[in-house]
């Protein structure tokens, strides 16, 4: 309690003036030199020219080419030909084979609702005429979340098994998860040439680690005494590990699954840009051609899918709710209009649907049962036992695949089911097309627009890039370094030396602080938007359950999407990147303000109202520094995010270390590409540490945590 | 135990959708999608001839244009793209081995490594310059490139602050030096690639409208000058410059050649990975691109439809291919 007390006082004011006053100092010293200096500052010649990385780079690529290629080679074919030959199959499928094999399990797991909808997210990817890409998709997202699975819960199995392969494992998985998805592909692209084997093998990278570590958790955390109890019946280590651990831990496995299965949507999607086909390529051609609608139709493909195995997935690991048996249960209403009448007469029919399909269900499953139990009874009679039974258990499996054969014969000899019926079609592209004309057009709307971009510009833009450009290299190494040895320490100082120094050896100090001023530019714009409308819905329960839903969906959208809005009002530009990194990055700062101020509200926002505090003192005085250290937070997720935004900005006219991977990746200098890649990755994460060193101290200081 | 079930559900689903079904694979080709509409039109010309006449299936890539799509091709990760501008390739004297034959004349001897394969040219010819719309042109007196300078404050936009701006090739993989160039003849402008051509395109679009003067990259054939009446500024000749490579550091000539010259007469052509092409099921596609023969005119009324009538490109082609089948009848091989 003195602790937070602490805070509600004024603070030791002299000391903290000096530490704005050695601020303030530094800052002019900088502005000083910036104005100094005619042109950008540059690293020194013979450094850059010495420090030959990129043709390092190039040389080792030649040189892994020439001797190890044969090697990925053989890796990427084995992945190409299970891609090739899945996606062939969705494409080549009659449609409504491919819709059952959607519907049925999605019907099953998840009930009527999902099932409803899993017809819908089909329904539009053919009418919208992506079907085939969206197949493309799928394939590449399957086989990744299968390999992920298998490759993930074997490990994972490890090192629940063996702590010195868990310590093993854990700085490798933290890494992993600190990097940005694109990183990955840049040495998928290296090692397996283009194309979906890169993928795939980039996407199982990125999305293994929350798998891996579930499983672990999940089986460490199964209790002593079933262990226990088992080991006391005899069972062996192997046995207690398959019938024990592994079962008892699969609801945590599920979940690991489901995050991989978002994730591997994700950089299924991103891998567009190392030529793997899909719904990516899509869009990344519709905002080649600036053609609006285009886009948003296939980013809302993308975000169906990523709902719709989101819930799938989620259905597994989520309780069923029991219901009394009294109870009319509902299958497509919500249960808590149990209340009303007209509700129950709706379900009825429904009830009676389900009654009657769960008949026809068991008594083909057991005929089938029946059947087989027969046949191989004429061989052995305990297999014929043990397969019946297993046959006659599983009351969807054996009527699923019954309609699946059925569907196949009819589209092989009665009629041809085909691809998805063309009359079918329903193009959103052109409604949306002349909607957002109708409003670029609209004289009001061009001068608002017009305003915003060159506000930005001529106000934060051009004045911080100019200013962080011109500043010699040295002073900004020096102001990281001093701020990384107050923040976090000595031994990270140097490590921040060290990463500048790669940095400007790399001849890449110009773009990277031209990406530093637009990460920056934007975290400010996402905390003047952000910060306010964490506050509303700090106070507002219903503005924050609609914001939640926004937000929600916002995440599930791959990243290149928010290019589209943008590009829609604002055209092409600088500033449209800017305000595309906006738009992606501030979820994180609207759900951390909103969550740190609903956190401290009660007890301390009473004490102040109490004491007479009006609502922005208290605000003011008390919630704010009490949240803080969620801010922080915020602030270090919104950076993150704002950093890797900056690889697909230059899509719309981005510049800096963005463009230079990009030039890189068009001019085939992947050394070029990846130090712009690398340098993307350590600004990230020298403001990552920074930041999280400044939380921990905020939060000791509040007494929240202890030292 | 209901949740093993399940998941023996799924995963007994997907073994057995596996299982069953294998389908024969059909002749397979895989192209790049060009970024430049003239190049997608040209592009979906060739592989709706390889889909519908020869049965083939082509899978079709986004990958931007460049070197990095000839190294993709070199190392057979995609077989084939297409109407690649000489002049713009910075691949081609490198890793192509041949003539460049058009209308039966040698235009250009190639003596590459081979590991690119000269597939044909497209019939296509393309040409690039600076563009200044006529109005411009006409109120302010500019004749060519030089009298830039003059007036490049009425060329400045916000972002170049006090010289002018080009609306400078898009896409940086074309290898188009437009800053390079523009500085190597003191013309004080500030190049802006703007990402797209659809984005450059935009931008000049709004400029025009407004009547503002405005200096465009761009190359014909264009469908921008069938609606817009623009001028080229005469870039100098085009001339080669053999120090200006990544091997050499870029060393530029000076004022004397490339980059600092307008772009040559580019003969367009097809290329693709030669050890795919020397397969013999793939001959009958190897003999088709030999015989291809577009042509700009129409290119031209295509990029109309497309792009300013806004339809699918698939269609318009298709619509095209009905209509002349005496233009293309002849490129299929027997």
């Amino acid at each position: 309690m003195t602790a937070q007390s602490n805070v509600l006082e004024k603070p030791n004011s002299s000391k903290n003036l000096i530490k704005y006053f050695i601020v303030l100092a530094v800052f002019l010293g900088a502005l000083w030199l910036s104005f100094q200096n005619e042109s950008p500052s540059k690293f020194p010649k013979e450094i850059t020219d010495g420090f030959t990385f990129t043709a390092w780079v190039n040389d080792g690529e030649d040189y892994l080419k020439k001797n190890y290629r044969w090697i990925t080679k053989i890796i990427a074919s084995y992945i190409k030909e299970g891609y090739y030959f899945l996606e062939d199959f969705l494409i080549d499928s009659p449609w409504l084979l491919i819709t059952a094999i959607l519907f049925l399990p999605c019907l099953i797991a998840g009930g009527l609702r999902l099932g409803l909808y899993s017809l819908f997210v089909v329904y539009f990817w053919g009418a919208v005429g992506m079907w085939d890409e969206s197949m493309q998709t799928l394939a590449l997202m399957g086989l990744s979340v299968l390999l992920c699975v298998f490759f993930g819960v074997s490990l994972g199995v490890l090192c629940s098994q063996s702590d010195r392969f868990e310590n093993f494992m854990k700085p490798i998985l933290d890494t992993m998860q600190v990097m940005p998805a694109f990183v990955y592909l840049f040495p998928a692209l290296f090692f397996f040439g283009i194309g979906g084997a890169p993928a795939i093998l980039a996407t199982m990278i990125y999305a293994m680690p929350p798998i891996i570590r579930l499983t672990n958790s999940g089986i460490r955390q199964v209790s002593k005494e079933t262990i226990e109890s088992a080991t006391s019946f005899g069972s062996s280590k192997l046995q207690l590990l398959f019938k024990i651990k592994i079962p008892l831990s699969l609801p945590s496995i599920m979940m690991g699954i489901n995050q991989v299965i978002m994730m591997a949507l994700a950089l299924v999607v991103l891998a567009c840009f190392i030529g793997a086909e899909g719904i990516g390529g899509q869009v990344w051609l519709a905002i080649r051609n600036l053609d609006v609608g285009w886009a948003m139709e296939g980013g809302l493909c993308i975000l169906f899918m990523a709902i719709l195995f989101d819930r799938f997935s989620m259905s597994f690991s989520k309780d069923k709710e029991t219901i009394p048996s009294d109870v009319q249960k509902f299958y497509l209403l919500p249960q808590s209009w149990e209340k009303f009448q007209i509700a129950r007469i709706l379900e009825k029919p429904l009830s009676f649907a389900h009654y009657i399909i769960k008949y026809i269900c068991e008594k083909t499953t057991n005929l089938v049962g029946y059947v087989f139990k027969y046949l191989i009874s004429l061989f052995n009679k305990d297999t014929a036992e043990e397969i019946g039974e297993f046959i006659s258990k599983r009351y969807y499996l054996i009527p699923s695949f019954i309609v699946f054969f059925i569907i196949v014969l009819i589209d092989a000899f009665v009629v041809n089911i085909g691809s998805f019926p063309s009359e079918w079609k329903l193009s959103i592209r052109q409604p949306i097309a002349d909607t957002v004309k109708s409003l670029t057009v609209n004289p009001s709307f061009i001068a608002f627009t017009k305003g915003l971009r060159a506000f930005v510009y001529l106000n934060l833009l051009r004045p911080l890039d100019t200013f962080l450009t011109h500043i010699p290299w040295w002073y900004t190494m020096g102001i990281f370094t001093a701020i990384g040895y107050f923040a976090v320490g000595l031994r990270f100082a140097f490590v921040t030396i060290l990463l500048l120094l790669f940095i400007g050896a790399c001849g890449i100090w110009t773009q990277s602080m031209i990406t530093l001023s637009s990460v920056l530019v934007s975290v400010t714009l996402c905390f003047a938007v952000g910060v306010p409308l964490g506050i509303i819905a700090s106070y507002n329960q219903r503005f924050r359950d609609i914001l939640n839903v926004i937000l929600d969906a916002m995440q599930t959208l791959p990243y290149f999407c928010y290019l589209i809005p943008v590009l829609m009002f604002f055209g092409g530009g600088t500033v449209s990147a800017v305000l595309a990194t906006v738009i992606y990055s501030i979820p994180p700062i609207i759900r951390l303000t909103s969550l740190g101020l609903t956190q401290v509200s009660g007890s301390y926002s009473e004490v102040s109202r109490s004491f007479g505090g009006t609502l922005i003192q208290t605000l003011n005085k008390v919630k704010f520094p009490l949240a803080i250290p969620s801010l922080v937070i915020g602030f270090n997720q919104t950076v993150i995010m704002a950093f890797a935004m900056q690889i697909v900005t230059p899509l719309i006219g981005g510049k800096g270390l963005g463009l230079e991977v990009f030039n890189g990746l068009a001019r085939s200098d992947t050394g070029r590409g990846l130090a712009a890649g690398i340098g993307i990755v350590l600004m990230a994460i020298i403001i990552d540490r920074i930041s999280l060193a400044w939380t921990k101290k905020q939060r000791i200081a509040l007494g929240l945590e202890k030292n | 135990m209901k949740l093993s079930k399940k998941i023996s559900t799924l995963i007994l689903s997907f073994v057995l959708i596996l299982g069953t079904f294998s389908q024969a694979n059909a002749k397979r080709l895989t192209a790049a999608v060009a970024d430049w509409t003239g190049g997608e039109i040209t592009c979906q010309v060739a592989v709706s001839m390889l889909e519908e006449e020869l049965g083939y299936k082509v899978k079709r890539v986004v990958f931007p244009s460049g070197t990095g799509l000839w190294e993709a091709i070199a190392a057979g990760e995609i077989d084939f793209a297409c109407e690649s501008w000489p002049s713009y390739a910075e691949a081609d004297t490198v890793m192509m081995k041949g003539p460049l034959v058009y209308d039966g004349k040698t235009m250009f001897n190639y003596e590459g490594d081979g590991s690119i394969e000269l597939l044909g040219t497209t019939g296509i010819i393309g040409l690039s310059d600076y563009y200044i719309p006529r109005y411009a042109a006409e109120s302010l007196g500019i004749k060519s490139w030089k009298d830039l300078n003059k007036h490049k404050d009425k060329f400045a936009s916000i972002e170049s602050g006090s010289k002018g701006r080009l609306i400078a090739c898009p896409v940086a993989g074309w290898n188009c030096h437009d800053q390079k160039r523009l500085d190597l003849l003191g013309i004080d402008f500030q190049a802006d690639e703007l990402g797209t051509e659809a984005a450059a395109i935009a931008e000049a679009v709004a400029a025009y409208e407004r009547k503002e003067p405005f200096l465009l990259y761009l190359w014909e054939p264009h469908w921008f000058f069938g609606a817009y009446d623009m001028v080229g500024v005469n870039l100098p000749a085009h001339k080669v410059c053999d120090s200006f490579t990544e091997a050499n550091n870029w060393k530029d000539c000076g004022t004397a050649a490339w980059p600092a010259t307008g772009w040559a007469k580019d003969y367009t052509f097809n290329y693709g990975n030669p050890e795919t092409f020397a397969k013999a099921e793939h001959a009958k596609a190897r003999a088709f691109f030999k015989k291809m023969k577009f042509d700009n005119a129409d290119q031209a009324v295509m990029l109309v439809e497309v792009k300013q009538k806004n339809r699918d490109l698939k269609e318009v082609v298709k619509e095209w291919k009905d209509a002349n089948p005496d233009k293309w009848r002849s490129w299929i091989p027997n």
